[in-house]
Formats: structure tokens, sequence, C-alpha cells
């Protein structure tokens, strides 16, 4: 199916229906059935230790799952190989400790993949990387190592590797938590900017304040289950579980 | 990034000492001090007592020939290590690439191989090498002889070098590439090897001691290397003790060398040492 085709027929960007998975005895997801449309913007949260991050890396198959399935633009998700690799480079992903690649510099982060993976020529990739750089305010330190920069700066330089190849949606794994406060803004702005832009976002995260801001859904999770989900204006103010009262009043004391 | 956490470590292991530390540390180097030159004085005066010291046992060492035997030996140490070495590298780098490749029978052959070569004293290996192939009628030259058993027991240990190395490569560096699309292959060899041997370099040349140590068994296939030519010297001039303390002094300068090299390169490029 082509991308106009997909989005003509209102297929999901990404969708997961009944999946499982389990660390050993440990059922991480149950039953996880998921939906995003093109363009919307879906924040996960829940407590430490919910599956979160699972249901993040098993869309790009760092996980594997047990059972279940997941489709990306109406496609199912390939198991190995040459496919997988190019379904991986259509999709974003942001890790909440960066993981930028230490020995390269910051434009060689972020050329790497269009350069490698894409085979672009490195003139047009270096260019389109350096548009990005400043996009998210870091063409300064293009030329730096990851280590010489700030938290800030590193996961703003991350985002901008995984737009480098023009991912058709972004999957954000905590990507604030690791961060000094002060900082933590100038990375949420960044991910205002790509919302505005029409991006197709999954963001686990426990800034209440930008889920609100930009979420058109936001899904809680308890024990690797879906407990509830809604538009945040209503999740936030008239949550329907107990689970869900229970962790809002327990982030709220903070 | 490590060369800051590298310089920490120590302080964060150790803190600063205090007066009585220093004092008590004073204390306890001139105490050792002490200690090791009467243990000097003691095998200087056996020596004297039963007449090693006599001229000699140690006027060979007068005769530039005696230094060019055993300068040629020690060609033929630097010849062997060297040759076993490179071997060794690109021999450990396959072993722990097969290992780590993820294709199961593979894996298990190259973790067997490792095992193997790691295990094995490496003059088994030369014994091997010596009585083997010329059972199957081949005929290998003496350097062969002692170069291949050498390179193939370090090999084991530097597959096991080299997997430390890769292992030190934080495992999220890894999903990073893999989620913007490169292979495996891919992002082995541009994101986890340039790190890997960047952190194992040091102890890449630390582990041409023991391949130089190695080499000294090279009497067994009669190779003539600085230990080789050293006997011989030891049987024509019957100067046992004389020679031994000189070839042993020899080798102890070519080792401290090869640990100055690792150091010095650990500090340049500011890597953390994994062993
Ligand atoms: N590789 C693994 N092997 C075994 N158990 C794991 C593994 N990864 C995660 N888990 C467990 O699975 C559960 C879900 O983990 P996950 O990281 O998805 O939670 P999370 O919701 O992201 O939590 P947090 O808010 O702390 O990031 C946890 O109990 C965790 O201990
Ligand atoms: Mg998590």
């Amino acid at each position: 199916m082509s991308q106009e085709q997909a989005a003509e027929k209102n297929v999901p960007v990404i969708e997961l229906r009944h999946v499982d998975k389990h660390y050993g005895d440990l059922h991480v997801l149950r039953d996880v059935s998921l939906s995003v449309a093109r363009g919307e913007v879906v924040v996960i949260i829940g407590p430490s230790g919910s599956g979160k991050s699972t249901l993040c890396r098993t869309i790009n198959r760092l996980e594997t799952i047990d059972s279940g399935e997941i489709l990306i633009e109406g496609e199912p998700l390939p198991q190995e190989g040459r496919e997988l690799a190019r379904m991986r480079s259509e999709l974003g992903m942001v890790f909440q400790q960066f993981n930028l690649f230490a020995h390269m510099s910051i434009l060689d982060n972020v050329t790497l993949g269009p350069r490698e993976v894409l085979g672009q020529p490195k003139e047009e990739a270096e260019k389109y990387a350096l548009e990005l750089l400043a996009r998210v305010g870091v063409a300064e330190q293009a030329h730096k190592v990851p280590a010489q920069l700030s938290g800030g700066q590193q996961q703003r330089a991350a985002i901008a590797r995984s737009l480098a190849m023009r991912p058709k949606a972004m999957l954000f794994d905590e990507p604030t938590s690791a961060l000094d406060p002060e900082m933590i803004n100038e990375v949420l702005d960044v991910m205002v900017e790509l919302v505005r832009g029409g991006m197709t976002m999954i963001v686990v995260t426990h800034e209440m304040g930008f889920a609100r801001r930009v979420a058109d859904r936001v899904v809680f999770m308890a024990d690797g289950q879906i407990v509830e989900e809604g538009a945040p204006d209503d999740f936030f103010d008239h949550p329907r579980s107990q689970r869900a009262r229970d962790f809002l009043d327990s982030i709220k004391g903070h | 990034m490590s060369a800051a956490r590298t310089l920490s470590m120590r302080d964060a292991l150790y803190e600063a000492p205090g007066p009585r530390t220093r004092r008590r540390v004073r204390i306890g180097t001139a105490v050792s001090a002490v200690v090791v030159l009467l243990a000097i004085a003691a095998v200087v005066r056996q020596f004297w007592v039963t007449g090693q010291l006599a001229p000699r046992y140690w006027s060979l060492f007068l005769q530039w020939t005696t230094w060019r035997f055993l300068g040629q030996g020690l060609l033929g140490t630097v010849a062997v290590a060297l040759t076993a070495g490179a071997i060794a590298l690109v021999l450990g780098l396959v072993l722990m690439l097969g290992r780590t490749s993820g294709v199961r029978p593979l894996a298990a052959l190259c973790r067997v191989v490792t095992d193997f070569f790691r295990g094995v004293p490496s003059l088994l290996l030369i014994y091997f090498f010596f009585f083997v192939p010329a059972q199957l009628g081949l005929k290998l030259p003496s350097f062969w002889m002692l170069t291949l058993p050498v390179a193939l027991a370090a090999s084991g240990v530097l597959a096991e070098v080299f997997r430390a190395g890769v292992n030190a490569v934080p495992r999220g560096q890894v999903e990073a590439a893999l989620s913007i699309g490169l292979s495996r292959g891919k992002t082995m060899r541009k994101i986890v090897l340039p790190q890997a041997v960047r952190y194992v370099i040091p102890s890449l040349i630390a582990q041409l001691v023991v391949v130089v140590k190695d080499t000294t068994v090279a009497y067994v296939v009669s190779y003539p290397d600085l230990m080789q030519n050293a006997r011989v010297l030891i049987t024509s001039y019957d100067a046992l003790v004389s020679l031994y303390l000189v070839i042993a002094v020899i080798y102890i300068l070519i080792n401290y060398a090869i640990n100055k090299a690792s150091v010095a390169v650990a500090n340049r490029t500011g890597v953390k040492i994994v062993r």
C-alpha cells in the first residue's frame, strides 16, 4: 500500500492489536491494543514498571512480542533483515539516555543514517543535518562530540538525528527524564514544534503540562495493561479508574 | 567522556591522604626499601660465597661476539613476537566477531575455539606444531613452528579482550543505530568496533608481554631466539647464572617498555582500561 493510499483510507500509522509479551514469568504487556492516526500525538503515562518503555520498544522491534500484531501503515512489522531495517528507519526513536554515538561529532551522528541507510551523498546529508541542528538550536555544536554537550543539547541533537531520516512517526521514551530541570523545557519546546509541524508521535513522559498542552489522547498504563485513555483534559480532570486517580495523586505530591 | 571518568577514578576510590596517612606511607616506603636492599645484599653475598661473581663467569660479556649473538637472538624474539601478535590480533577479532555474530552454530564454534586456545598451555600447542605437521610429511620452518602456536594461544585471549571492549560499548548506542535502520553488520562496524578497539588498545599492547614470554620456549623447536641463543652460550661458556641474570634483565626491560607504551597510549587516548 502506498503512502497516499494509506492516508486516503485513513489507515493508522501505528496499530497494535492484542499484543502480549512476557519476560520469563513477568507478563509485561497484556492484550495491548492501540491505534495512532496520522498526525496524532499520543502520550503514554503510568507508574514505573507498567510496561511503557516495553510498549514503545516493541513498535520498532527492539523488543519482540509473544502474540498479537503490530502494523505500520497497515503493513505487519517485518521480523528481520532488510525489511525490518527499512521499517525502523521510517520510525524515529528518542531515548531517555540520548544514546548519541560517543565517538562521532554531532554532525556525523545526524548524517550517519541518511548516508549509510538512505544512501544520500555527503553534501546533501550535511546540508539537511545542519538545517535540522539549527532548527533544534544546536547548530554551533555540530562539530563537537556528544560528551562536550549538555544533556539538553544532546537530547535535541538526538531528536535531529531521528528527524534526518524523515520518519513517518516518532517514538519518545521519557525524553526528559534524564535531564536537569532547567533543561527540560528546551527539549519539550522542540517537541512542541514537531507537534505543530504535524508529526505523528507516541510520547512516554511524566511531563503532565506537556501532555495537557499537546496530546490528542492520553493513554494510562498499569501492570502491562491500558487501563484508561481519553482526551487530556478529560483524563486529568476526571479520571475514571481508581488506579489513574491514585497515580495522578501520587505525582501531584511532587 | 571516558577521560574525565578515568581521571576521577583514583579520587573516587581513595580519598586524598591526610597528614597521618602521609606519614604512614613514608614509613612504609622506607621499610620496604630497606627490606629490598637487604635481600639484594643477601643474594650478592651468596653469589660471592659460591663463587658466581668470579671473572670467568662474566668476562664473556666483554666480547662483542657475545652481544652480537644475543642481539641476533633478540631480533629473533622480536620477529616472532610481532608476527604472532599481528596474527593473534586478526584471529582474535575474527573469533570475537564469530562469537557475537548471533549465528548459533558459528558462535558456538568460535566460543569453543576461543576457550580451547585460551585454556591449553602454549607449550602443548608448540609440541603439537613440532610433531603433527612432521607426521603428515609437512616441513614447517622453525620460525612458524614457534610463531603459529604462540599466535593461536594469544588469539584466544585477544578474542576475550575484544569481547570485553564490545561489551563496554553502551547498549543504548547499538539500539540507537538499529533504530535509524542500520543493519547489525553496519552497527558493529560503524558504532561498536571503533569504540571497542579504542577501549582495549592498552590491553592489546599489554598482551604483547605474554606473547614475548611465550616465545621463550623456542628451544623446543630450536628456533634461535634470545633464550635459545643464551642457552647456547651457557653450554659453551659454562656460565649459567650470569647469562640467565643478563637475559632476565633484557626481558624485563622489553616488557617494561611494552607496559610503559600501553600506559602511555591509555593516557593519550584517555580511554578507560578494559581487561
Ligand atoms: N530486559 C528485561 N528483562 C526482564 N524484565 C524486564 C526487562 N525490561 C524490562 N523488564 C521489566 O518489565 C517491566 C516493565 O518495564 P518497562 O521498562 O517497560 O516499564 P516502564 O513503564 O517503562 O517503567 P519506567 O517508568 O520505570 O521506565 C518492569 O517490571 C521491568 O522490570
Ligand atoms: Mg521506561
